[in-house]
């Protein structure tokens, strides 16, 4: 009966709060409406689009946009649902404000389910990279494992957050479908399931909004597909995010009594309290509104695309990534200037207008010189996931030739691609394919406004292809519509 | 300092504590006092504002005027809070987990806690320790909050309805752990709807109303605040007759009995045997705690709930 008792010894507490990240573990797991969808569903996908439909291809390029995808949807669920609905739940029923009355060492009911969540995260990762190594027989580094692992781990953070700040505001019986209106939208809308490319544009813009944009675009630049926006940006955005709504959701609980971190305030003037709220704000909205404007910037490939031999299945000799390096690309840089009124080009089977038709598509296109410029105009259907229209190159092709037959270039020595361009004001892709006609070709977006641009691209940019096996340069567009541009002075050099 | 702290007499306190939820005051000035080695029961009608007086010594809350304090500190010092348990009323825990598990995470934030075993069998609780929570009834649950309450070997507890929902036996169970606890020096502020548990178990009462300590003292100095006594007989009197005496104060009938409320018992009785002689099954008795509430606070109902 005396001051003995306020002293806890550093073991104990210590102790304390691995009892809570325990307790907080076995909970989630026993609650099957949690841990089930949370571990299951990015495995179920991935074993969908990444194992079955991803070998049926032939395609190693599916199953990595699909581990990178499902990874990251491995990582939102248990922020998510973690957070918001247990929150949400748990502050209704009393049991937050029981807490704060016993002498829960400071925080440690926050920690113990970013824990928690963390553990889920993990045990996802884990299980795909086995997937994706023994099942999908993809070719990853350690060092690419290592990093898919952590990311996703840490990514699950700003999720967290994101899902506390809903549990503070909405009920426990609101929150599973207040949390599933986040989770599936933003989900398909930075493309975890379908390509960015069959969005529309103004959805593809608002794309840096979600924090699942972010941590899904610094997977794919570590996993060497094509990305946008530069890893500092995405990382920003992501500590923005993970700050700004969970400083709002401290806020809000603080008013219900509930104070998850700390003990009693320890003084310090109110004026400059709030000096630093305001300060921790502005900066997490700051970094955030930096993700959000920078997020879908291009940004060159660093990495080199980790790829699948398939699984077993065997693929027609010359669109194979086994058959033989293309020949070298010559040195002169020039491809096209169209100065003599024709499509041709200085190597290679000359321009020619290309659409989906053979694919079962119903896209139109046609292509004519003018001013010494080559336009494309047309309409791009609906009739297939992905259409397209625009103009195509072989660099290395020969009249009357199956496609599969088309020999390959090696552009590996080569650093930049580079083209005049002008149109009506939509954007434009160039694509550089390789063997296959179905895997997922490079590509880079351009706009052609009125006025003539020079668009660079550098090579690093289209490395999720096979540099030394390019078949196919394209110019056009996936985007459902008319549309009309030209291209001029295309250059490789 | 370790021995002012020992000899510290005042464990818990509210000094003219306001406390206001929008328009309405739930405290206007309460001051209380939980002194060492006492159970002092706080009743009061609903809405008197009992459960916020316990939320502020338990700093969920801040008091808007005066203050609040725990052990000489601030109610949120973790320092204070490591020498409380608390047992709170509208807590749902989480389903899926059990008594035992609960137990022994709040006995994990504690100093030197009891052994989450002998708390499991002090309160006789080995059947439902490794059963779901979700699966108990209300009373296991509310035993299963109690041995959170107490496994942190508190010097104060606080106990806001313990035994709700709980059945005789078990009750009286609980009651004899608090009395054990009390004799092992252990004080105790408890809330209750029940009287009758206020009458069995507290050294000392402290009646709240809007918001304001109206009366604190043993259950016998709460009773003495009213002189009344209750007659009860079976007479041939009439009710109309009764209520017309200057010394009755109330007259009911309930199944052929009478029931008279006065504050001069002596003279009631006199003139009773003088109207009807052949009176039966008289009885008098002392206002309960009951009686006293309901004079002492705006309640009316309050005599009832015994």
């Amino acid at each position: 009966m005396n001051s003995k008792y306020q002293l806890m010894s550093g073991s104990r507490v210590f102790a304390a709060y691995l009892g809570d990240m325990r307790f907080e573990l076995t909970k989630m797991m026993r609650t099957p409406m949690f841990s089930v969808p949370t571990l299951l569903f990015p495995l179920m996908f991935f074993v969908l689009f990444g194992v079955v439909m991803g070998s049926a291809r032939g395609n190693g390029q599916q199953s990595l946009y699909a581990f990178a995808s499902f990874g990251v949807l491995g990582a939102m669920a248990p922020g998510l649902f973690g957070f918001g609905v247990s929150l949400a739940f748990e502050r209704e029923q009393g049991m937050l404000l029981f807490r704060q009355a016993v002498p829960m060492p400071a925080g440690s009911y926050l920690l113990a389910r970013m824990v928690m969540a963390m553990i889920f995260v993990a045990i996802s990762s884990l299980a795909l990279i086995l997937m994706a190594l023994f099942l999908a027989h993809m070719q990853l580094t350690i060092g690419q494992c290592v990093a898919f692992f952590f990311m996703n781990v840490v990514g699950v953070l700003p999720f967290c957050a994101l899902g506390m700040f809903v549990g503070t505001l909405v009920s426990g019986q609101a929150a599973p479908a207040i949390i599933n209106l986040i989770y599936i939208p933003i989900s398909f809308l930075s493309g975890l399931f379908i390509p960015m490319e069959v969005l529309p544009a103004s959805l593809r813009q608002i794309a840096p909004l979600w924090p699942t944009h972010h941590l899904l675009q610094l997977s794919r630049a570590e996993l060497g597909l094509n990305s946008v926006g530069s890893p500092e940006i995405h990382v920003a955005a992501l500590l923005g995010a993970t700050v700004l709504f969970f400083s709002l959701a401290m806020r809000k609980l603080s008013g219900s009594g509930i104070r998850l971190i700390g003990g009693a305030r320890s003084g310090g003037p109110l004026p400059m309290r709030r000096a630093v709220n305001m300060g921790v704000l502005g900066v997490s909205l700051g970094l955030l509104i930096a993700g959000i404007t920078g997020g879908n910037a291009p940004h060159a490939a660093t990495k080199t695309a980790a790829t699948s031999n398939g699984t077993g299945e065997s693929v027609p000799d010359a669109s194979g990534s086994s058959a033989p390096v293309g020949v070298a690309a010559p040195d002169k840089p020039l491809i096209a200037n169209f100065d003599d009124g024709q499509a041709r080009t200085s190597y290679g089977l000359g321009f020619s207008a290309s659409d989906d038709k053979m694919r079962g598509g119903n896209s139109s296109v046609a292509q004519k010189v003018v001013e010494g410029a080559l336009e494309v105009s047309g309409e791009v259907g609906t009739a297939i996931q992905y259409p397209f229209a625009g103009t195509s190159f072989l660099p290395n092709g020969s009249p009357g030739v199956d496609w599969a037959k088309q020999g390959f270039m090696d552009y590996s020595h080569k650093q930049t691609l580079s083209f005049r361009a002008r149109g009506d004001g939509h954007e434009y892709m160039v694509m550089m394919m390789g063997p296959a006609l179905d895997t997922i070709p490079a590509m880079y977006n351009f706009t052609a406004g009125s006025d003539w641009q020079d668009v660079h691209v550098p090579l690093q940019n289209m490395a999720s292809i096979d540099l030394q096996r390019v078949k196919l340069i394209s110019f056009g567009t996936m985007a459902p519509g008319a549309f009309r541009f030209q291209i001029d002075d295309v250059r490789l050099e | 300092m370790l021995c002012a702290m020992g000899a510290q007499t005042t464990l818990a306190r509210l000094e003219g504590a306001h406390k206001n939820f929008g328009k309405i005051a739930a405290l206007a000035g309460l001051n209380l006092e939980v002194r060492r080695g006492e159970l002092l029961a706080l009743v009061g009608p609903n809405g008197a504002g009992k459960s916020t007086a316990i939320s502020l010594l338990l700093g969920l809350q801040r008091p808007d005027r005066g203050s609040a304090m725990l052990f000489d500190e601030d109610p949120q010092s973790i320092g204070a809070r490591r020498r409380i348990g608390v047992m709170m009323q509208e807590v749902n825990l989480s389903p899926v987990m059990r008594p035992r598990e609960f137990i022994a995470q709040t006995a994990s934030y504690y100093p030197s806690p009891y052994d989450t075993q002998a708390v499991i069998k002090r309160l006789g609780i080995e059947k439902i320790a490794d059963r779901a929570y979700g699966g108990l009834s209300g009373g296991q649950k509310r035993q299963a909050q109690f041995g959170m309450a107490i496994c942190g070997r508190p010097e104060l507890l606080f106990l806001d309805e313990p035994t709700v929902g709980l059945d005789v036996q078990s009750r009286g169970a609980l009651w004899q752990v608090v009395r054990d606890l009390v004799h092992e020096g252990c004080s105790i502020i408890l809330t209750t709807h029940y009287l009758e548990e206020a009458e069995a178990l507290a050294d000392r009462v402290a009646v709240i109303d809007h918001g304001r300590l109206v009366a604190a003292g043993t259950v016998e100095e709460i009773r003495a605040h009213v002189s009344r006594k209750n007659i009860t007989c079976r007479s041939s009197v009439s009710v109309d007759t009764l209520r017309a005496w200057p010394a009755v104060l109330q007259v009911s009938e309930k199944s052929g009995r009478q029931q008279i409320v006065t504050q001069d018992a002596e003279t009631v009785l006199r003139q009773l045997l003088g109207a009807d002689a052949g009176v039966r099954d008289i009885e008098v008795r002392a206002a309960g705690l009951g009686d006293a509430l309901a004079a002492l606070t705006s309640d009316d109902n309050a005599g009832s709930l015994q």
